[in-house]
């Protein structure tokens, strides 16, 4: 590659660095990492232009980049992040109230298989529908919709030994 | 765990700021925006991250880092990246000094006023240092790139050895020390560092020596000895 492409980096930056680096920060809660896993996606980004399909969305794209980026890391790690998991799921504010939800997915994705994990985070944090994820990903809406149960199911068992008093839903339909 | 109401998507709202989504599209969530506490604080927090990204890593050290890792993912036989702690970047940061053992006769003439640019910093059991002309490098010293590239607007820095050159850096001229350091691991006594400060885009790939360099561009080589 004959240098970096720097109107194109800077295009990446300011359109989407920020997500990306929330999103590295978020799942890997530690700055300095944060940091450098930004520098690590971008890097990653710039050699998958070429397989980027025009008419996905480069936002959903990218940050589905991050994401498995992030969860890679945090896999290599997975003793540490299991056991965070539990802390983050006990520590609660005297008075009770729910945990965040987004804190609450981050905590459980170790609990999931790997597909499961992207899912949830697709689902719950980004907020895309099934059909979405189904698009992004390139699965059909039944496996999205098996990949949110098995996250739900996995989920469930750490929720209720961790938060007796959270009402949970029966149903594994999410 | 609460799912998403019907026309809630922290993504759609990503895409919207990013101008990818259709009239119609633009049109329904500006109309939701207006309507939905939930998704306006979406937009606060998307804000929020944006202030977050100017403060902790600025566009310069954004491009600088990527482009350094994308001159480590290049093969480099003969040196290591290092990530050092934090702790250990701020000291690197901290030490002053500067040496060009070998500008080039046109580097000179162009940097009269600017002084060096650019120099090594070496870090090892005995602390953090400039690195001082002919000083030995440790095996396992970690060192330090710094550039002062005076107004230029792109860098490249390579490795040269008698049979083999690995670039360092290629990207844009951020002024100061590099973010990533690096360990010469090869085998020689003696190695160069080249580096090229110059207004357009420098292939880093094609640097062999400072006669490779492109003609008005700033190039200076620094001296590694075991």
């Amino acid at each position: 590659m004959p240098g970096l492409p720097e109107s194109l980096l800077a295009e990446l930056y300011e359109k989407y660095a920020a997500a990306v680096y929330a999103r590295c920060r978020y799942l890997l809660r530690d700055d300095a990492e944060a940091k450098d896993a930004l520098q690590d996606v971008f890097v990653k980004v710039l050699e998958a232009i070429p397989t980027f399909r025009a008419q996905a969305s480069p936002s959903t794209w990218i940050l589905r980049i991050a994401t498995h980026h992030c969860l890679n890391l945090l896999r290599s790690g997975r003793a540490k992040w299991r056991d965070e998991a539990v802390q983050t799921a006990k520590v609660r504010k005297p008075s009770f109230e729910p945990p965040d939800k987004r804190e609450l997915v981050r905590a459980l994705l170790s609990s999931a298989p790997e597909e499961a994990q992207e899912v949830a985070v697709l689902y719950f944090v980004d907020e895309l529908s099934q059909a979405e994820i189904g698009v992004a990903l390139g699965r059909s809406l039944p496996t999205v919709r098996k990949r949110l149960r098995e996250f739900l199911a996995c989920s469930r068992g750490a929720l209720r030994a961790a938060l007796p008093e959270l009402s949970l839903p029966e149903g594994d339909e999410p | 765990m609460t799912v998403p109401a019907e026309g809630c998507s922290s993504m759609r709202v990503r895409r919207f700021f990013a101008g990818e989504l259709e009239a119609d599209e633009r049109a329904q969530l500006e109309a939701h925006l207006e309507a939905c506490g939930r998704c306006q604080r979406t937009v606060q927090e998307l804000q929020g991250e944006r202030e977050a990204l100017a403060r902790e890593v600025p566009f310069a050290a954004f491009a600088a880092g990527v482009a350094e890792k994308l001159a480590a993912r290049r093969q480099r036989p003969r040196f290591a990246p290092w990530t050092s702690g934090l702790a250990a970047a701020a000291a690197i940061l901290v030490v002053a000094g500067a040496f060009v053992l070998r500008p080039s006769s046109r580097d000179m003439g162009l940097r009269s006023k600017g002084g060096a640019p650019a120099q090594i910093f070496v870090n090892d059991a005995s602390g953090t240092r400039a690195l001082s002309a002919g000083e030995p490098i440790a095996q396992d010293a970690k060192l330090r790139l710094s550039l002062h590239p005076g107004g230029r607007k792109y860098a490249a820095a390579v490795l040269l050895e008698p049979s083999e050159s690995s670039v360092l850096y290629d990207g844009p001229a951020v002024d100061g020390p590099l973010p990533q350091a690096f360990e010469w691991t090869g085998a020689a006594r003696e190695a160069r560092v080249l580096v090229v400060l110059s207004d357009e885009q420098v292939d880093a790939e094609k640097l062999h020596a400072a006669s490779d360099a492109p003609r008005d561009a700033d190039v200076s080589e620094l001296v590694l000895r075991r």
